[in-house]
C-alpha cells in the first residue's frame, strides 16, 4: 500500500464515517442521493426551469418554475405567455405555498358518526362513492357535480364522466361569475363568453366599479395594460366607484359616486354621447326613442358627481379616439346590476366596438361558469330531497352563499357529500367524502382560460402522500363504477385528447414553451336589436342605496378567499391599509371623527337583519358614508342574489354605526399614512428644469470616490408604472427564504419583508407607492457603523451583510435611514413540508442575525458564473431580480449602470430619475422614477 | 499631624464598618443576590429563546439595555471625576468620597460592561468585537463607534481597577495588620507586602498621581465616545455635536447622584459622620447642581438647534420628544434633571441630608428617562414615515434592568464590608 | 545589629531623622518608614527624583503608536470598504491611539511602580513585617548589609 492509496482510504473511511453520523436516516438517504448522481438527470446544485400554468385563480397565467433538487422552489412568470407576459401576481407567487403547505389534504378523509374526519384508503373511499351513486339512483335521486370554473381536457373528462354515470354536472360556481355582464353580452351581443378588454390600444379608459388590478378576470393582464395605460401621458384613466379600492388608487382619476347609482351615470353617458354626431349615426334611432329621459343635475344629484365631473367624462369620452369603458366587479354588485351591465355593454358596443376595444376572438372562457342562481336551484333540489351523490370540486359554495340561503343546512339532505379540495374550507367542512387533489405543480394537465389559449401543467413535484389529480380521480371512479374506463390514467387519457386535437408540431410548442396559441376566428358583433330594446324597455333603475353604505370590497391577497389560507398572503400586507393579518373596516376620517374612533376601536354596523362588528382602520379618501368591509373579514361577504342576474350583492345600506367601546391591535405596518412633506415621493410634480439635477449641489468629499471595474448593480423603479400590488414582495419572500412570522410578531413591528410597499397619501386622500427595499447605498449609513464588517460595501457597488459575521448589535438597522434592515429575533422555522419551500441558493438565517435585500446575489452570481463560462461580461438583461422579474408593470428594472447602452443606464438618466432622501448623501443604487 | 490616639481612633472608626454583618446586612445581601440572579435567568432565557423576548423591534432596535449601558457607564464617571480630577484640583473634600466613589466607578462599569453583551442577538459571538489574530484574517471595523466603546470602556475599566487598586494598596496593609490569622494573610498578600518604606512611598506618591492625570481625560473622554454612538449615526435626534458635551455633563450629574444616593445612607449605618461632614456633602451637590445647570442648558440648546435649523426630520423628532408619545418621560426627564436640581441654589436645602438623598434619587430616575428618551424617541421617528414605530419595555428588560441594580447593590453591599470604605491612609495625612 | 526608633509624632520623628542625618549617619544606613508620605524625607535623605515619569511616557507613546499601527494595519491587510470611508481612517484611528495611549500609559506606569518600590515585597512578607500606623527609623550597623541601598 502506498502513500497515496493510504490516503484514498483514510479519506473513504472517514467520509462514511461522518455520513453515517449525520442526523437521522431519512436526513442521510438524502444526503447520499445528492452526492450520488442520480437516474433521472438531476444534478444537485443546478437549476433546471420548467414550464407550467398557474392554478391559484382563474386566469391561469403562465409560469416557468424553477426546480432545485427535484423540487420547485420558486415560480416565475412566463414572459412570452399571452395572458400575464411575465408578471406574476402575489397570489401566483404564493401558490407554491399552497404546494407545500402544511395543512394539504392528504388521504381520503370520512366524516363519522361524531363529525370526526378519518382517514380511509382510496379503495375504501371509491367504493363508498359508486355504492352511494348507484343508491341513489335506485332511490331516484339525481347524482350531481358542482365544480369551480374548469377548462380544457379535464371539462370534456368531466363531461364524459357525468355522461357515464348519469351524474348531472352542474353549471360551474365562481364567486365572482361576471353574471351580470354575461347576461347582457348574452343578450345584446350573442356572446357567451367575456371579451378581453383591449386596455393597452385604448386612449381613454373609464371603468365603473371594475376592479382591474385586483380581482377582474385576468388580473395580471390588466394590471399590466393600465398601468402602461396610466403612465402614458397623453392617455387618460378615470375610475369610478364608490369606496376605495387599489384600482381606483391608481387611476388618473378617481371618481367617487353614490353606491348604486352607477347606472344612473351611465344612462346619462349614453344619452350625452347619443346625442352628439359622433355616435348618433351608430345609435338606433329605436333605441333612442327608448332611452328614458335623464339630465345633468338629476344625475349629479344622483351620483353625488359634480357637474363639471360629468361633463369632463362625456368631453373627454367624446375627444378621445380609442375609448373604453369596462363595467364589472362591484358595479354590478347592488339590485341596479342589471342595469348598469345592460346600459354599460350598449356604451361599449357604441364607442368601443367600432375600434376593436372588446376582443370576442380571445374570449375569457366563461360559458359553463353559473351564478348564484344556479345554487339556488341547487339548494331548492336539496331541500326537496331530490339529490343524492353531490360532488363539490374546488369550490366553495357554503362561504359565498348568502346566509339566509340556507345551503350548509340543505347540504345535509344529500345522501351522500364528497368533497374534492387540496385544503379544508367551508365546504368540506360539510362534506362526508373529502378527498384530496393533487396541486397544478403535481399533475398533468391543460387549461384553457382564454379562448385558443391552452396552458400545459406538467408533474413538477411528487404529489404528497396520496393526493390525486382531479382527472386520475374521475377515471379510477369511472372504472370502480362502471368496470372500464377510457384510458388508463389521466396522463394517457390527456394524450389521447391532444393527439387527437394537436398536430405534432403543436404538441411540441405546448411542451416546450408551456402554452400554445390557436388563433380563433373574429367573430362578428352585431346588437340585438329587438333584445335591446326590450331590454331598454324593461329597464328599471331603482334609487341608489341609502347611505352610510358598507361596501364588500373584494381582497387582492385573497382573490374571492381562496387564497387566504396561505400564511404568506397575511404577511403581505393589504397595500392601502397596510394592515397584514386580520380582519378590519376601513370608515373615512369623517366617520372616524364623529363617533370619535381611532385605528383599531371596534365598530358595530347593522341593519335590520345584517349586522358585523369589525375594528375600524381609518383610509383616506373614502368618501364619508362609505364602508369598505374586505371580503375576508366577513364570514359570508354575499349578502344576498341578484334575482335579475345571479349576482352576488356585496352592499349592506341604510347602516346604523355604533361604536362597541372595544379596542382591537391591528397589526397596521404603516407608521404613517402621510409622507409629512418630506418629498420621498416628490410631489406636486413639475417637470425637471434643466439645472435642477444639482439641486443638492455635487458631492463633497475630501476621499477619493470608489472606483467599480465591470459591474455597478442599480436598479431604476418607475413609481408612474407601479401599483402598490405587492408581486414583488411576495417573489421576494419565496426567492429569498425570507421568514414568515405570523400576527404576534406583526403586532409587535416584527416583520421581516426585505422589500415593502409604501403607501403615502397626500391631503386629497390620493395615494402613490414607493416600493421600498435596501437601497445599496454607496455611502451606506449602516456598514460604517458595523463594529464587525458583517455589512461592507463589495466592489460591484452592493451593500452585502454578511450573515455569519453579525453578531446582532442592531445598529445598521437603527442608522439605516430607509429601515429596510430586518433582525431576526427568533429562530424562524417553517413547518414541515413548507421547510421544503427554500431556495438553496440563499441561505437561512438563524436567530440574532440582522439580513436585508441583497440585490438577489445569487441571480447575478448564476448570471456571471455563466457570463464567465462564456469569458464575457453579463450582458443587460441578462440578470434581474425577483421583484423586477415579478413586476406585472415592469416598473422595476434591473442592471449594470456602467454599461452606457443597458436600460438602467438609461432610466437612471432620466428626467424623472431621483433618489430618495438624496440631501442625506448616501448616494442610493436605486433611482426611482417620479410620477408626472 | 495627628497623634497615636487620634490615628488608632481613625483605623478603629472606619474599619469597625468591616465587623461581623448584621442579620439586616445579610437580608441585604440576599435580596440583591436574588434580583441579579432572576436578572441573569431572564438573560438567559433570552439567549435560548432569541432577542424577541425584550421589546425592542423595528425600527427601535436600542431600547431599555442601551439605556441601562449609557446610565451605568455615565454612573461610573463621578467615581473618576471625585477621586482623579479633584485629587488632581487637591480638593480637600474629595477623602470622604474617594474610596465609595471609585468602588462605584468599577461596580459601575462592570454593571454597564454587561448591557453591550446582553443587547447582542448573537452574545456567543461577542469576541468577534476584540481585534484579535485569527485564521480568517478578520479584524474589526475600527470606523464603527461600537469598536470605539469597546476600547473606551474597556480602557476605562481596566485604569480604573489600577487606580483602585493603587488606592487600596497602604489600606489592606492595615487591615492586614488588624486581622489576625488566616484573612489576615490575605490581606497581606494582597498589599504586596506594603511597608511603607521613603522608596515605595515615592515611588507610590508619583504613580497615584500618573494615574490620576491618566483618568482626568478619560472622564470627558468615555462618555464623549458613549455619546458619538449616537452622534456619529444619521438618526434625527441622535446626529448632534453637542452630544459629547452633553452626555459627560450628564454622565457627571447621574454619578454625583449616585454617590449621594450611596454616600448618605453608608455614612449613617457605617456612624462615619466625623470623616464624612456635612460641608463635604454640599461640596458634592454644588458639583450636581452645576452639572444639572449644564445639561439643563444642553436641554434647551438641542430643542433651539432643531428649530432653528429648519430641518423637518429634526423638526420632528424634537415636536414628537416634547408632545408625542413619550412626553410624559421627556416632562419628567426635564422636571427631574434640570429644574428640581436648581432648588440647590438654596444653601439650607443643599445641607439638608433628606432632602439632598430624595433629590439623588430623582435626578437618578431623571438621567435614566434622559437616555431612554434620546435612544427610544429619536429611533422611534426617523426619515421614513413608514418606518415610524413605537416601543414598549417587555417583561424581560425591565427584570434585567432590576438584576443591574441587584448586581451593582450586590457589589457595593459586599465592598463595605470586604474594604476600608474611606482611604484610612489619606485620612491620617488630613 | 539594627537600632529602631519609633515615633508617635511626625514633628518629633522629622527632628529625629534631621538630627541622626547631621550627626553623620549615611542616608544609606537609615531605613524610614512612615504612615502615609511625607515629601520632607525625600528632600532629607535627598534622594533622587523618581524614574516613574519614564515609564508613564514610553507607555503612553507605546500605547498610541500601537494603537493607531493596529487600526490602520489590521485594517490594511483586508481592505473592506465600509460607508465609503477611507482605508485608513485617521480620525477614527486616532481615537483608538489615544485610548491606547492612556490604557498603555497607566499599565506601564504601574509597572514601573512595582518595579521601582520592588513590590510585591517577598521578604516582608516572609518575615511578616507589618505596615506600621507609627513613623519608624531603622538604622543598620555599619558592618551588616544594607537592606535597601537604593
Amino acid at each position: 500500500m502506498d502513500r497515496r492509496q493510504f490516503l484514498q482510504m483514510l479519506g473513504l473511511v472517514s467520509g462514511a464515517a461522518a455520513l453515517s453520523s449525520c442526523g437521522s436516516e431519512k436526513g442521510q438517504k438524502e444526503l447520499v442521493s445528492l452526492l450520488v448522481p442520480a437516474e433521472d438527470g438531476i444534478v444537485p446544485g443546478t437549476e433546471s426551469w420548467q414550464p407550467s400554468t398557474c392554478c391559484e385563480c382563474p386566469a391561469h397565467c403562465g409560469l416557468l418554475t424553477r426546480i432545485r433538487e427535484n423540487r420547485p422552489v420558486k415560480l416565475e412568470g412566463n414572459p412570452q405567455h399571452p395572458v400575464n407576459r411575465g408578471g406574476l401576481c402575489l397570489r401566483g407567487q404564493a401558490s407554491l405555498w399552497r404546494l407545500y403547505h402544511p395543512q394539504r389534504l392528504q388521504t381520503p378523509l370520512k366524516r363519522q358518526a361524531d363529525g370526526r374526519l378519518q382517514a380511509i384508503t382510496w379503495a375504501q373511499a371509491l367504493t363508498e362513492i359508486t355504492e352511494a351513486l348507484q343508491l341513489s339512483r335506485q332511490q331516484g335521486r339525481k347524482n350531481t357535480w358542482l365544480a369551480g370554473r374548469t377548462s380544457g381536457t379535464l371539462s370534456t373528462l368531466i363531461e364524459e364522466f357525468c355522461d357515464s354515470l348519469d351524474i348531472e354536472r352542474l353549471a360551474e360556481f365562481e364567486p365572482f361569475s361576471h353574471a351580470a355582464l354575461r347576461q347582457s353580452y348574452g343578450l345584446l351581443l350573442d356572446q357567451a363568453d367575456l371579451p378581453r378588454y383591449r386596455v393597452e390600444q385604448a386612449d381613454l379608459l373609464i371603468t365603473v366599479g371594475a376592479d382591474l388590478l385586483e380581482t377582474f378576470i385576468s388580473p395580471v393582464d390588466y394590471t399590466a395594460q393600465a398601468s402602461t395605460l396610466a403612465a402614458d401621458q397623453k392617455r387618460h384613466w378615470m375610475h369610478l366607484e364608490p369606496h376605495y379600492s387599489l384600482t381606483g388608487a391608481n387611476a388618473d382619476d378617481r371618481l367617487v359616486l353614490t353606491p348604486g347609482s352607477e347606472g344612473t351615470l351611465l344612462l346619462w353617458l349614453l344619452q350625452s354621447l347619443t346625442s352628439q354626431s359622433r355616435y348618433r349615426s351608430r345609435w338606433p334611432q329605436a333605441l333612442q326613442d327608448l332611452l328614458p329621459s335623464t339630465n345633468l343635475a338629476a344625475t349629479a344629484n344622483a351620483t353625488g358627481l359634480k357637474p363639471q365631473q360629468l361633463q369632463e367624462l362625456v368631453s373627454r369620452l367624446m375627444q378621445a379616439k380609442k375609448p373604453l369603458l369596462i363595467v364589472g366587479g362591484i358595479a354590478t354588485g347592488h339590485r341596479n346590476g342589471q342595469p348598469v351591465a345592460l346600459l354599460g355593454a350598449l356604451l361599449q358596443w357604441l364607442i368601443a366596438l367600432p375600434w376593436a376595444g372588446l376582443d370576442f376572438s380571445a374570449a375569457e372562457n366563461y360559458s359553463r361558469v353559473g351564478s348564484l342562481r344556479d345554487l339556488k336551484d341547487l339548494n331548492q333540489q336539496l331541500a326537496e330531497d331530490r339529490i343524492g351523490v353531490l360532488f363539490v370540486s374546488r369550490c366553495n359554495p357554503v362561504r359565498h352563499s348568502p346566509t339566509e340561503l340556507g345551503l350548509k343546512a340543505a347540504l345535509a339532505k344529500a345522501t351522500l357529500r364528497v368533497g374534492l379540495a387540496d385544503l379544508a374550507d367551508d365546504t368540506t367542512d360539510q362534506m362526508d367524502l373529502i378527498l384530496p387533489l393533487a396541486h397544478g405543480l403535481e399533475t398533468w394537465g391543460d387549461t384553457e382560460p382564454r379562448r385558443g389559449v391552452i396552458g400545459l401543467l406538467q408533474p413538477l413535484a411528487t404529489p404528497r402522500q396520496q393526493a390525486l389529480s382531479e382527472g386520475d380521480l374521475l377515471l379510477k371512479l369511472l372504472k370502480q363504477a362502471t368496470g372500464k374506463s377510457p384510458a388508463a390514467d389521466w396522463e394517457a387519457y390527456l394524450q389521447q385528447t391532444w393527439q387527437k386535437r394537436f398536430s405534432r408540431a403543436q404538441l411540441g410548442q405546448l411542451m416546450k414553451d408551456g402554452y400554445l396559441i390557436e388563433p380563433q376566428p373574429q367573430p362578428s358583433i352585431r346588437l340585438n336589436q329587438a333584445r335591446a330594446a326590450k331590454a331598454l324597455r324593461n329597464l328599471q333603475l331603482q334609487a341608489p342605496l341609502a347611505q352610510p353604505t358598507a361596501v364588500i370590497a373584494p381582497s387582492i391577497r385573497s382573490f374571492d378567499g381562496r387564497s387566504r389560507s396561505l400564511e404568506l398572503l397575511s404577511e403581505i400586507p393589504d397595500p392601502l391599509t397596510t394592515i397584514s393579518y386580520g380582519s378590519w373596516m376601513a370608515v373615512s376620517q369623517q366617520t372616524a371623527d364623529r363617533l370619535r374612533l381611532r385605528d383599531g376601536n371596534e365598530l358595530q354596523i347593522k341593519t335590520a337583519d345584517w349586522q358585523s362588528s369589525q375594528p375600524v382602520r381609518i383610509q383616506p379618501g373614502l368618501a364619508t358614508e362609505i364602508l369598505t368591509l374586505p371580503m375576508d373579514s366577513l364570514p359570508a361577504p354575499v349578502t344576498g342574489i341578484d334575482p335579475l342576474t345571479g349576482e352576488a350583492l356585496r352592499y349592506v345600506e341604510g347602516l346604523q354605526l355604533k361604536p362597541t367601546g372595544k379596542l382591537h391591535r391591528l397589526p397596521i405596518l404603516a407608521g404613517s399614512p402621510s409622507q409629512h412633506g418630506r418629498g420621498l415621493i416628490p410631489k406636486p410634480v413639475q417637470r425637471k428644469k434643466k439645472g435642477d439635477q444639482q439641486h443638492h449641489g455635487p458631492r463633497a468629499s475630501f476621499y477619493p470616490e470608489p472606483e467599480y471595474e465591470n459591474y455597478r448593480w442599480t436598479m431604476a423603479i418607475d413609481l408612474q408604472r407601479c401599483v402598490g400590488c405587492s408581486a414583488c414582495v411576495a417573489s421576494c419572500y419565496i426567492e429569498n427564504n425570507v421568514p414568515v412570522v405570523g400576527a404576534s410578531d406583526h403586532l409587535a413591528g416584527r416583520e421581516m419583508s426585505w422589500l415593502r410597499i409604501e403607501p403615502f397619501y397626500d391631503e386629497h386622500g390620493q395615494v402613490d407607492f414607493l416600493p421600498m427595499l435596501c437601497q445599496h447605498c454607496s455611502y451606506a449609513p449602516c456598514e460604517a457603523v458595523c463594529p464587525v464588517y458583517a455589512a461592507y460595501h463589495n466592489p460591484e457597488g452592493l451593500n452585502v451583510q454578511v450573515y455569519n459575521r453579525c453578531v446582532g448589535t442592531r445598529y445598521c438597522s437603527n442608522n439605516c435611514p430607509y429601515k429596510v434592515r430586518r433582525f431576526n429575533w427568533w429562530q424562524h422555522k417553517r413547518t414541515a413540508p413548507l421547510d421544503q419551500l427554500r431556495n438553496p441558493d440563499v441561505p437561512v438565517r438563524s436567530k440574532g442575525m440582522m439580513e436585508k435585500c441583497t440585490f438577489c446575489l445569487q441571480r447575478i452570481r448564476i448570471a456571471k458564473d455563466r457570463a464567465k463560462d462564456d469569458k464575457r461580461l453579463v450582458q443587460d438583461g441578462e440578470v434581474t431580480t425577483a421583484c423586477a422579474q415579478s413586476c406585472p408593470t415592469g416598473a422595476i428594472v434591473f442592471g449594470n449602470l456602467l454599461d452606457k447602452e443597458s436600460q438602467i443606464y438609461r432610466l437612471t438618466h432620466s428626467q424623472r430619475a431621483y433618489r430618495v432622501l438624496a440631501e442625506l448623501g448616501t448616494e442610493p443604487s436605486v433611482h426611482y422614477l417620479r410620477p408626472e | 499631624m495627628q497623634n497615636t490616639s487620634s490615628t488608632e481612633q481613625i483605623e478603629q472608626d472606619v474599619l469597625a464598618a468591616m465587623s461581623r454583618p448584621s442579620r439586616c446586612y445579610l437580608a441585604c445581601i440576599f435580596l440583591a443576590g436574588l434580583v441579579f440572579l432572576g436578572g441573569m435567568a431572564l438573560w438567559s432565557r433570552q439567549i435560548a429563546l432569541g432577542m424577541g423576548v425584550a421589546g425592542i423591534s423595528h425600527p427601535v432596535g436600542w431600547g431599555v439595555y442601551i439605556t441601562d449601558f449609557v446610565f451605568w457607564v455615565g454612573i461610573a464617571h463621578s467615581g473618576t471625576l471625585i477621586s482623579a480630577v479633584l485629587y488632581i484640583f487637591r480638593a480637600r473634600f474629595r477623602t470622604s468620597f474617594n474610596r465609595a466613589a471609585e468602588a462605584m466607578t468599577i461596580f459601575a462599569l462592570m454593571v454597564a460592561g454587561l448591557f453591550p453583551l446582553i443587547h447582542l442577538g448573537r452574545v456567543w459571538l461577542a469576541y468577534f468585537l476584540f481585534p484579535y489574530p485569527n485564521q480568517r484574517q478578520l479584524w474589526v471595523n475600527f470606523r464603527s463607534p461600537l469598536v470605539w466603546d469597546v476600547f473606551a470602556v474597556s480602557t476605562y475599566m481596566l485604569v480604573s481597577l489600577v487606580f483602585f487598586f493603587v488606592g487600596l494598596v497602604p489600606d489592606l496593609a492595615i487591615v492586614a495588620r488588624r486581622r489576625p490569622g488566616f484573612i489576615g494573610k490575605i490581606y497581606r498578600l494582597a498589599s504586596l507586602g506594603w511597608v511603607g518604606n521613603s522608596q515605595q512611598w515615592r515611588h507610590y506618591t508619583k504613580l497615584y498621581f500618573f494615574l490620576a492625570a491618566f483618568a482626568t481625560p478619560l472622564v470627558a473622554s468615555v462618555h464623549s465616545i458613549v455619546s458619538w454612538d449616537f452622534a456619529v449615526s444619521i438618526v434625527p435626534g441622535w446626529h448632534t455635536t453637542i452630544f459629547a458635551p452633553y452626555f459627560v455633563a450628564g454622565a457627571i450629574l447621574s454619578g454625583t447622584a449616585m454617590v449621594i444616593t450611596l454616600v448618605i445612607p453608608m455614612r449613617r449605618l457605617l456612624r462615619l459622620e466625623t470623616y464624612i461632614p456635612i460641608s463635604h456633602i454640599e461640596s458634592i451637590a454644588k458639583i450636581l447642581l452645576l452639572t444639572s445647570l449644564i445639561v439643563g442648558f444642553a436641554y434647551v440648546v438641542e430643542q433651539g438647534l432643531a428649530f432653528y435649523s429648519g430641518n423637518l426630520y429634526e423638526m420632528e423628532q424634537f415636536r414628537f420628544r416634547a408632545l408625542g408619545d413619550y412626553r410624559l418621560l421627556f416632562w419628567i426627564m426635564v422636571s427631574c434633571n434640570a429644574i428640581l436640581p436648581l432648588t440647590l441654589f438654596v444653601g439650607r436645602l443643599r445641607r439638608n441630608l433628606a432632602y439632598l438623598f430624595i433629590l439623588s434619587l430623582l435626578v437618578n430616575v431623571g438621567m435614566w428617562l434622559e437616555r431612554f428618551v434620546i435612544v427610544v424617541t429619536s429611533l422611534a421617528r426617523d426619515f421614513d414615515p413608514y418606518a415610524w414605530g413605537n416601543y414598549t419595555p417587555s417583561f424581560t428588560e425591565i427584570g434585567i434592568t432590576a438584576g443591574s441594580f441587584g448586581l451593582f447593590f450586590l457589589l457595593f453591599l459586599l465592598f463595605i464590608k470586604i474594604l476600608p470604605v474611606l482611604s484610612i491612609t489619606e485620612l491620617k495625612e488630613r | 545589629m539594627a537600632r529602631q526608633l519609633f515615633f508617635d509624632d511626625q514633628q518629633t520623628f522629622l527632628q529625629q531623622l534631621e538630627q541622626l542625618l547631621s550627626d553623620g549617619i549615611p542616608s544609606g544606613q537609615l531605613d524610614v518608614r512612615t504612615p502615609y508620605h511625607l515629601s520632607e524625607i525625600d528632600t532629607l535623605l535627598g534622594q533622587p527624583p523618581s524614574k516613574l515619569p519614564l515609564f508613564a511616557l514610553g507607555g503612553a507613546l507605546a500605547g498610541f503608536g500601537g494603537g493607531f499601527l493596529l487600526a490602520a494595519l489590521t485594517s490594511l491587510d483586508w481592505p473592506v470598504i465600509t460607508g465609503g470611508k477611507p482605508i485608513v481612517a485617521v480620525p477614527a484611528f486616532l481615537l483608538i491611539g489615544y485610548l491606547m495611549t492612556i490604557l498603555i500609559g497607566s499599565l506601564a506606569s504601574f509597572a514601573g511602580f512595582l518595579l521601582l518600590a520592588r513590590l510585591p515585597q517577598v521578604d516582608a512578607l516572609l518575615e511578616e513585617q507589618d505596615f506600621d500606623s507609627r513613623f519608624i527609623i531603622t538604622i543598620a550597623d555599619e558592618v551588616a548589609p544594607c537592606t535597601t541601598p537604593n
